[in-house]
């Protein structure tokens, strides 16, 4: 005859820890197959299809939903046993639970950083590209590249930050290249912003509009079309394209007769 | 004794170009290197999805088979693959999507219908004019509440045809910025055919005005007996400025496309 009673009171803590191991297993499994479900359901799987994470993902026979959903159920699980180890006393855990909570976070949180930045930095570069199909200049394909990396990168240093890596210097080169390139295109593109600033104007409050005779720094006659930049102006076999800056430096002259 | 092949190899026998309309990718390179070098091949479609070296865009699927290869024809005159006097075989669809039809055509630069030239030698953008004739299309198959309805587009040269044109009452696209092929504007444009007079459209599919009584001239301009002057004023306003009209027509439901004063194009929306 066995004594349950005893049994259990000796060895309570073991008990108590596979309870806990198979709580914690039945919990992250769970908690895997939920966040799956919750994850396709608010259209993650539409949202990374095509990027190069998934088609990695894809070609070891698994999907990014399924890994971040297996990720979750990893931890629960981990965490399971860390509280078994801790309620059986079996390890020290005090030496491993400073290192672990001091660091395994900041890891985590870097690794998740940069996987979530792969996955932007691609949909980011489907998307830019998709909307440059209509240019029809090949060296375009240069700009969805480039939005890719520079995602990529700054997620970089967010986890590199994280890691407590000092990033300054990159952090200094990023923001002087960004700088220059900021700078780059407002020298560059003066003209097209004033037009454009200009434009909104005549666009919004119509000065004058299709059909009308105007006279713009000595050019006259007949408004064809206005848009953002430019102004069409045309007379006789001559069809000006003023740009709206012209127009609002030096006004227009509406004819009327 | 003749057999099939050959009886019907006589349609083929001899052509200097061939005229594939919206072939697939794998069925053109069969095409490619069956003919070898000798005959040119031209792609007509929607999209140059196979990478023909001559292509053809076609903007409108049109449904009649005459007129698509009319176009075809002509587009292929216009971009110099092929030249007057040649003869083509023009490989289409009728029944299914699939390529079915075989029609023998020469190449005749004198007589063109000018389908060809509504589309890409008008003022105002192909993309435009395809979106007008699509938007009239679709008045014509549904009408408005089931009433048919006529209605008049000027496409292009805007600002000339609002020269040659006056207001019947206030224009209700005063200070707005609308664009044919905008999705709301199928829905705006319904309600509004229901006003009379014009509606002029620039060069870049900005809906300038409703409600424009056309002025131009109807001096020596010739359109078949039986029209009306909805037509007349639409092919009027074409001969006096470079625009293109487009026209719904209220009692037999057609649509047709007037350029230069001349009827170029004519389409049943029922078919599309």
């Amino acid at each position: 005859m066995v004594d349950w009673r005893t049994l259990v009171l000796t060895n309570f803590d073991y008990l108590l820890a596979i309870a806990v191991l198979v709580v914690g297993f039945v919990a992250g499994y769970l908690v895997g197959r939920v966040n799956e479900r919750v994850l396709r359901a608010i259209g993650v799987q539409d949202a990374v299809e095509g990027t190069s994470v998934e088609r990695t993902a894809r070609r070891f026979g698994t999907s990014v939903v399924s890994l971040i959903a297996r990720f979750t159920s990893w931890i629960v699980y981990v965490v399971a046993i860390v509280l078994a180890l801790a309620v059986t006393r079996l390890v020290d855990l005090r030496a491993l639970w400073y290192r672990v909570v001091g660091y395994a976070p900041a890891v985590a949180f870097a690794a998740a950083v940069l996987a979530f930045s792969f996955l932007v930095g691609d949909k980011a570069e489907i998307v830019v590209a998709e909307r440059l199909r209509g240019v029809k200049i090949p060296e375009i394909g240069v700009i969805p590249v480039a939005v890719k990396y520079a995602i990529v990168f700054v997620a970089a240093l967010v986890a590199l930050g994280q890691l407590g890596v000092a990033t300054l210097p990159l952090l200094v080169v990023f923001t002087a290249v960004v700088f220059g390139a900021v700078v780059f295109a407002l020298i560059a593109t003066k003209d097209l912003l004033t037009s454009a600033a200009a434009g909104a104007y005549v666009l919004l409050n119509q000065p004058y509009g299709i059909g009308d005779e105007i006279r713009v720094a000595e050019n006259q006659g007949i408004v064809q079309e206005v848009d953002l930049f430019v102004t069409r102006v045309e007379n006789d076999g001559e069809e000006f394209i003023i740009p709206n800056h012209v127009v609002m430096r030096n006004g227009a002259v509406r004819v009327r007769n | 004794m003749d057999s099939l092949q050959d009886l019907l190899g006589d349609l083929v026998a001899d052509v200097d170009a061939l005229v594939l309309f919206s072939p697939s990718g794998s069925y053109y390179e069969r095409v490619t290197e069956a003919v070898g070098s000798d005959v040119d091949v031209v792609v007509v479609s929607g999209e140059n999805a196979v990478g023909a070296n001559a292509f053809v865009d076609l903007p409108l699927a049109f449904a009649d088979v005459g007129e698509r290869i009319r176009f075809g024809v002509e587009g292929a005159l216009d971009n110099a693959y092929v030249d007057d006097g040649d003869v083509l075989a023009c490989v289409t669809s009728v029944f299914s999507d699939e390529l079915d039809t075989v029609s023998r055509v020469r190449a005749d630069a004198d007589r063109r219908s000018g389908v060809y030239d509504l589309f890409v030698h008008s003022r105002a953008d192909p993309a435009v004019i395809r979106d007008v004739l699509d938007l009239v299309v679709e008045l014509g198959r549904k009408g408005q509440k089931g009433e048919p309805v006529g209605a008049l587009f000027v496409v292009g040269d805007a600002g000339k045809v609002m020269n040659k044109s006056r207001p019947l009452s206030y224009n209700p696209f005063e200070k707005s910025h609308v664009h044919v092929g905008d999705p709301i504007v199928n829905v705006m444009l319904k309600e509004f055919s229901r006003l009379d007079g014009a509606f002029v459209i620039s060069d870049s599919g900005k809906i300038v005005s409703a409600y424009r009584y056309l002025e131009g001239s109807a001096e020596g301009v010739d359109i078949p007996k039986g029209l009306g002057t909805r037509h007349m004023a639409a092919a009027g306003i074409t001969r006096d400025t470079n625009a293109v009209a487009v026209v719904l027509s209220e009692s037999d439901g057609l649509v047709r496309a007037f350029k230069g004063g001349d009827l170029v194009l004519e389409l049943d929306p029922e078919e599309y």
